[in-house]
Parts: structure tokens; C-alpha cells; sequence
């Protein structure tokens, strides 16, 4: 079985109702399963029609929710380094260190990687607290930039480690006839913080990229610009190794919609040919546009027997 | 007793000697290049904690975030650090001074 499944794709699309209905198909199938909005505008909640904070909430046997809240995160981090700092720096300075830290967390990038942190957390604990999660993702753009994150940052860091371990070696040398410089140099924190801090992204990439583990679905309509959009997405994901596992095409106008809808459904009849033949290689599956919009896990449930297809790509 | 009291001023002269042929080795080859080893590992030093901190000194970094981790290691190095990358205004002359030409 998937252990991560993503729902990606263009707003307003139905990534999350999509992710909603796998996960209850999952949980209903005795898979403690959790799902995850990492989208900064939730609407898990409102699918579900149950209130799911920051923290896991239990939604019924087996299934969790959580929405994580960048801001909670980085408040948690902060405190951490905060208790950290307190222990180690002397009082004079201490002051300036916590503005340091205030402006730190108003930087841009900051809420970007407080998501991006509890997203691996969440990954390690698959497996152990859960054998699968669903993550609603946010709108592509958001989305793409947090799975390729670890890989642009794990060549970062690495030069980071490698000039780090230069000036190591060199005060090594100069302190071969200096006792006092040899016994500040015997451990090093930096280099150490560093490693593990390499090692998370690696971890997560390793995750990502595993097509056994993860499987990447994009929910589109059959329109232009959702069509265009999620191409150019898959070339990136495939660009960085991600599996894309499959699509599902929703809102599809049905025969019997009537004269109204008449030409659209014939235009749509031209962007489903088109949607086949690109994406021909993946797992597609047809949600139809119902008179209602959806809501509540009763009406989630409908849809699941619906998804059924796309448990079978991961196999 | 007078022989050995010649012995023991020789093994004296000769240990003192000996101390000031090293000390002077040391001073004359080693001390000076472990000075230049020094100085270009707190160079480099420095340079990394550009690379780590420089939204400080408002260069922007991607991952300003992540770095706060390392402040509590390098916060008691941090405000010398900043005065002494703030001062530097020719890397040339920086450099020439620890060849040491005059």
C-alpha cells in the first residue's frame, strides 16, 4: 500500500474533497489513515463538516485529521531555540539574540518552512502512528515549491558543511601549537546542526522520490487552462523525481445535464480527448458534476466506490 | 662535588640552549605560518557566517529560518563578528597583511 498519497492540483478544482473521499476509502478499509491540509487556507474542516484544528483531531475509526498552522509551528521551533539559546549565551546578550529570532520569524520563506518542517515530522511518523496519510495540498504553485524544496536546500546546505569543514581543518592545524584553540575546536555544534539538518531533507526526498511510498494525483477539469496547467506540472515533478500517480478529472458534465449545459459538454468532449492522449500513461478516473455541491462524510462517502481506481496505480 | 656541579651547569646551559634554539625555530618559522593558517581559518570562518546570518547585514537568505538553530552556538561570536565584516574595505590589503612584506 501507498504510504503518501498527494492531491494536487489547480484551485477550486476539488483537491480537497478528492482527498477527503480517499482517505475515508482507506480508513473504511481498516488503514489508520491521516489526513493533512497543507494548504495555509484549510478547508478540510469544511469537507468534513467537523472542526480539525492544528493539532490531530480523531474523525472516526481509523481516520485522523490535521491542519497544520505555519504559525503554530514556527512558535514551537522558536520556543525550542529560545530555551536553547538561554542555556548557552551569557545574559548580556541574550536581548539581542531574541530579536534576532523576532526578525527571523517575520522573514519571507519562514512560514514556507515551518509547513515544510511539520510535513517531514508528519512523514517520519508514518508507518508507526499511521500506515498512510493524505495530504491535501495547496493550489500547484505552493505545492510544487514544497516538494522540490528539500532538493534545492540539500545542495545548499552541503556547501554550507564543506566550508564549515574547511575552517575546521585549518584551525586544526593552526592549533596543533595552541591549547586553548584546540580545546574550542573538539566538538563542533555547527557542523553537527548542519548534518541533521542535511539529513531531514535527505530523508524527505528519499520519501518523495520513492514510488513505492509516495504517489502524486492531480484533480483537473476538463477545461483549458486546469489541462495546461497540470502538464506543466508533471514535466516539473518528473523533472525532480516525484511519481505521479495518477489523475482525476472532476466536474465532468454528464449526458444528462440538459440543453443548457449542451455546449459545454461538447467542448469538454474535446478537452477530455485532449486530457487521454497527454496523459495517457497515468491512471485516470471521471468524477461527474453533481446538482449539488459536496459535503459532509455521508456525501464523501458517495464518492469513494468513484476513487476506487486510483488505489490500483500504486501497485 | 666540583664535577658535579659542572655537570649539573652544563645540563643546565645546555637544556636552556636547547629551549632557545626551538623557541626560536618556532618563532621564526612555525608561529608565523600557523599565524597565516589562523587567520585564513577565521577568514573562512567569517565568510560562512555570511552565508548563515547575512540577513543581518540585510542580504537576503532562503533560509534564514533554519539557521536560527545554529544561533545559540554562534550568538556570543555574533555582534564581534559583525563589526569586524563591516569594517572590511580592501580584501587586497587584507590578504598582503598576512604575507607579512615589510
Amino acid at each position: 500500500m501507498r504510504r503518501f498519497t498527494f492531491f494536487g492540483g489547480k484551485g477550486g478544482t476539488g483537491k480537497t474533497s478528492c482527498a477527503a473521499a480517499y482517505a475515508l476509502s482507506l480508513a473504511s478499509k481498516g488503514t489508520r489513515t491521516l489526513v493533512v491540509s497543507t494548504d495555509p487556507a484549510h478547508s478540510l474542516a469544511d469537507a468534513f463538516g467537523k472542526p480539525i484544528g492544528f493539532e490531530t483531531a480523531l474523525l472516526r475509526e481509523n481516520l485522523w485529521g490535521l491542519e497544520i498552522d505555519a504559525e503554530v509551528e514556527a512558535k514551537k521551533y522558536m520556543k525550542v531555540i529560545q530555551e536553547k539559546v538561554l542555556d548557552l549565551v551569557s545574559a548580556a546578550i541574550v536581548e539581542e539574540i531574541k530579536r534576532q529570532i523576532e526578525i527571523a520569524y517575520m522573514s519571507p520563506g519562514a512560514e514556507e518552512a515551518a509547513i515544510f518542517d511539520k510535513f517531514v515530522e508528519l512523514m517520519e511518523s508514518a508507518g508507526t502512528t499511521y500506515d498512510s496519510i493524505v495530504f491535501d495540498t495547496a493550489p500547484t504553485g505552493h505545492t510544487l515549491r514544497l516538494l522540490t524544496l528539500p532538493e534545492i536546500l540539500e545542495t545548499w546546505i552541503e556547501h554550507l558543511i564543506e566550508k564549515r569543514r574547511k575552517a575546521m581543518h585549518l584551525m586544526k592545524m593552526a592549533a596543533r601549537y595552541d591549547s586553548v584553540l584546540a580545546d574550542k575546536i573538539k566538538e563542533d555544534p555547527i557542523i553537527e546542526t548542519l548534518s541533521a539538518r542535511k539529513e531531514k531533507f535527505a530523508l524527505a526526498r528519499r520519501y518523495l522520490t520513492d514510488s513505492a511510498l509516495s504517489g502524486f494525483f492531480f484533480v483537473l477539469n476538463a477545461e483549458k487552462l486546469p489541462i495546461l496547467e497540470t502538464a506543466r506540472a508533471v514535466e516539473l515533478l518528473g523533472k525532480h523525481g516525484v511519481h505521479v500517480g495518477g489523475m482525476v478529472i472532476n466536474k465532468v458534465i454528464p449526458p444528462e445535464a440538459g440543453a443548457f449545459f449542451e455546449k459545454r459538454r461538447s467542448a469538454q468532449e474535446g478537452y477530455l480527448a485532449d486530457i487521454n492522449s497527454r496523459f495517457s500513461s497515468f491512471v485516470r478516473v471521471e468524477l461527474p458534476l453533481l446538482d449539488s455541491d459536496i459535503q459532509g462524510v455521508e456525501q464523501l462517502e458517495m464518492m469513494v466506490p468513484l476513487l476506487g481506481a486510483l488505489d490500483a496505480s500504486g501497485e | 662535588m666540583n664535577r658535579q656541579v659542572f655537570w649539573e651547569k652544563l645540563k643546565s646551559t645546555l637544556h636552556n640552549t636547547w629551549e632557545f634554539i626551538v623557541l626560536f625555530h618556532h618563532g621564526t618559522f612555525v608561529d608565523k605560518r600557523m599565524a597565516v593558517v589562523r587567520k585564513e581559518a577565521f577568514d573562512i570562518n567569517d565568510n560562512l557566517m555570511l552565508l548563515l546570518f547575512g540577513d543581518y547585514l540585510g542580504v537576503p537568505n532562503p533560509m534564514s529560518y533554519y539557521m536560527l538553530e545554529l544561533l545559540p552556538y554562534v550568538a556570543n561570536d555574533l555582534e564581534p563578528w559583525e563589526r569586524r565584516i563591516q569594517n572590511r574595505k580592501f580584501l587586497i590589503a587584507e590578504k598582503a597583511a598576512q604575507y607579512d612584506f615589510d
